[in-house]
């Protein structure tokens, strides 16, 4: 019950997310495999793509809530492994870190996309 | 330093591998479980291969050509797989979780199932299509 209680925000979080995945993830799934031309986008597509800002806004979200949720996921799979509250306590800070890590890396990763289209537009522009 | 609950023998994840106590609930649970650890390695991996974008075009381009190859194609499928078992399956357990639709849970996970199987055919189809 203790347990129950601990992890109950964890599993009300993890609901909302995966809820939102649903659109984020069919969106992404879409555009990434069903929409561009010969399946999957190449560079000077990817450039194309992710000079549109809602693109670049819906992509950092969808990096944020499936990291969110991913972390949730493997909590509840560590605490099923029967932790003691200081064990949990410890999981819980790792997947913060962890998951806090992983959305500052695709940040960089889409600044640095980005940025890199933005130079090659300049320098192909007339 | 101790981190088990002492009153805990058995870990909980063991019954997984229980086949007795594979019923249908039991069944939703592992299917949840098992494509969770999937979807959560192929997270990394996939934010790993979008380093090469970073590389620019002679990095990322040929991995692409690698990538449209059909038996890359069918890693795609088995990750489609996945991603529906667990998230037609996610979305009942929210429901029940919010009190939605809890006596009919199973027929709701069967139902769901096949919906994802036939969203996986035609996700198959086009993604082998181009």
């Amino acid at each position: 019950m203790q347990n129950r209680k601990r992890s109950g925000w964890g599993w009300f979080w993890q609901s909302v997310t995966g809820v939102a995945l649903i659109g984020l993830l069919g969106l992404h799934m879409v555009a990434h495999h069903f929409v561009a031309a010969g399946g999957l986008r190449d560079y000077q597509q990817v450039i194309e793509y992710l000079s549109n800002p809602l693109i670049v806004v819906t992509e950092i979200a969808f990096l944020i809530v499936v990291t969110i949720h991913a972390m949730l996921g493997v909590r509840a799979l560590l605490f099923d492994l029967g932790l003691t509250a200081r064990a949990e306590r410890m999981v819980t800070a790792l997947v913060i870190g962890v998951g806090a890590l992983t959305i500052l890396f695709g940040f960089w990763l889409t600044y640095t996309v980005t940025m890199q289209g933005s130079m090659l537009t300049a320098l192909l522009a007339p | 330093m101790n981190l088990y609950r002492p009153d805990l023998k058995r870990f909980r994840f063991l019954r997984w591998f229980d086949f007795r106590s594979w019923r249908l609930g039991m069944i939703a649970y592992i299917l949840n479980r098992v494509t969770a650890i999937g979807l959560v390695l192929y997270l990394y991996i996939h934010l790993a291969v979008l380093t090469m974008l970073a590389q620019g075009p002679s990095s990322w381009d040929p991995f692409i050509r690698i990538a449209r190859a059909p038996w890359f194609l069918a890693l795609d499928v088995l990750l489609l797989a996945g991603m529906l078992i667990h998230g037609l399956n996610g979305l009942r357990i929210a429901l029940t979780g919010f009190g939605i639709g809890v006596r009919g849970q199973k027929p709701l996970f069967v139902a769901l199932m096949i919906v994802a199987a036939v969203a996986l055919i035609a996700g198959a189809l086009k993604i082998f299509a181009g």
